[in-house]
């Protein structure tokens, strides 16, 4: 399923402006990536630092900090958690966030308040369909996987 | 390498940039903002004190077509950018005449404050580091 080129993955739980989504996985812990949109925006990812495991981070502070050759900033969190781990993947190779947006997952953590009341504050399926495409195509954007 | 450089321990503080540089010296323009989303992304507290010719980058309309280098991103985006990490704005209200920018209809609305020298000298004494560009 795309808009404007831009994958999206109804299963997965967004943000309000499409930057993030989040996973719930089977051990109840939650994975957080950048969405298609968001790497495009970035352009090619150079260097990704995540918050230190055992960190607590309530809403409104990041779980980790995006370098690219023209943005920097932060992975917004919007739940009230703690920071399990950084994937090692990622961190050693930053692109694979640029070239495999959904698989590549930047912070597992753990919902202080349990996964539902994480998830119940984020956008899935249809409704966060309708507003991916919106901003897509509101701010036309075109992603590109393998930005120079 | 150890793998320890891809976490961030970092407390909370304050980081002042002075910010002097202005489209005389567009290579210059650009870095504050980055730098700056990169530590409110840390969790630092970031101001940016425009004063001097660096008032003129919050004057509407000046840092709409500038950029750093050519066929870079235009520094309003970098400026927009830093907002949205968290970065707080100061224009130096001493400065203004001199660049005949009115204070209430030539201020871009990204800008926080409209500050006297006194808020700078204050964010100064404060902080914990101060940095000029």
């Amino acid at each position: 399923m795309e808009c404007n080129g831009c994958e999206f993955i109804p299963e997965l739980y967004y943000d309000e402006e499409y930057q993030i989504w989040v996973r719930r996985e089977d051990d109840d812990t939650l994975t957080v990536g950048m969405t298609d949109l968001s790497q495009t925006i970035a352009g090619k990812i150079l260097n990704v630092r995540v918050r230190r495991p055992g960190t607590r981070r309530p809403p409104g502070k990041p779980v980790a900090t995006i370098e690219s050759g023209k943005w920097a900033g932060p992975v917004p969190n919007f739940i009230d958690c703690n920071i399990v781990e950084g994937n090692q993947e990622v961190l050693d190779n930053p692109t694979l966030l640029n070239t495999d947006p959904y698989n590549a997952w930047i912070a597992r953590v753990e919902a202080l308040n349990g996964p539902e009341a994480a998830l119940e504050q984020l956008v899935t399926g249809e409704e966060a369909r309708a507003g991916y495409c919106e901003r897509a195509q509101a701010d036309d954007i075109h992603c590109q996987r393998n930005p120079s | 390498m150890s793998g320890e450089e891809h976490y961030v321990d970092t407390e909370e503080g304050t980081v002042v940039f002075i910010m002097t540089s202005g489209p005389s010296t567009p290579t210059r323009c650009a870095t504050p903002f980055y730098l700056g989303s990169v530590l409110a992304s840390m969790d630092v507290d970031v101001h940016i004190f425009f004063t001097m010719e660096g008032v003129r980058l919050m004057e509407r309309g000046v840092a709409d077509d500038l950029v750093a280098m050519e066929g870079g991103k235009k520094i309003i985006e970098f400026i927009r950018d830093a907002k949205r990490a968290g970065v707080k704005l100061h224009v130096c209200q001493p400065a203004l005449p001199g660049y005949r920018i009115d204070e209430q209809s030539d201020i871009i609305e990204e800008a926080d404050y409209v500050s006297r020298a006194s808020v700078l000298a204050d964010l100064i004494v404060s902080s914990d580091k101060v940095i000029t560009f």
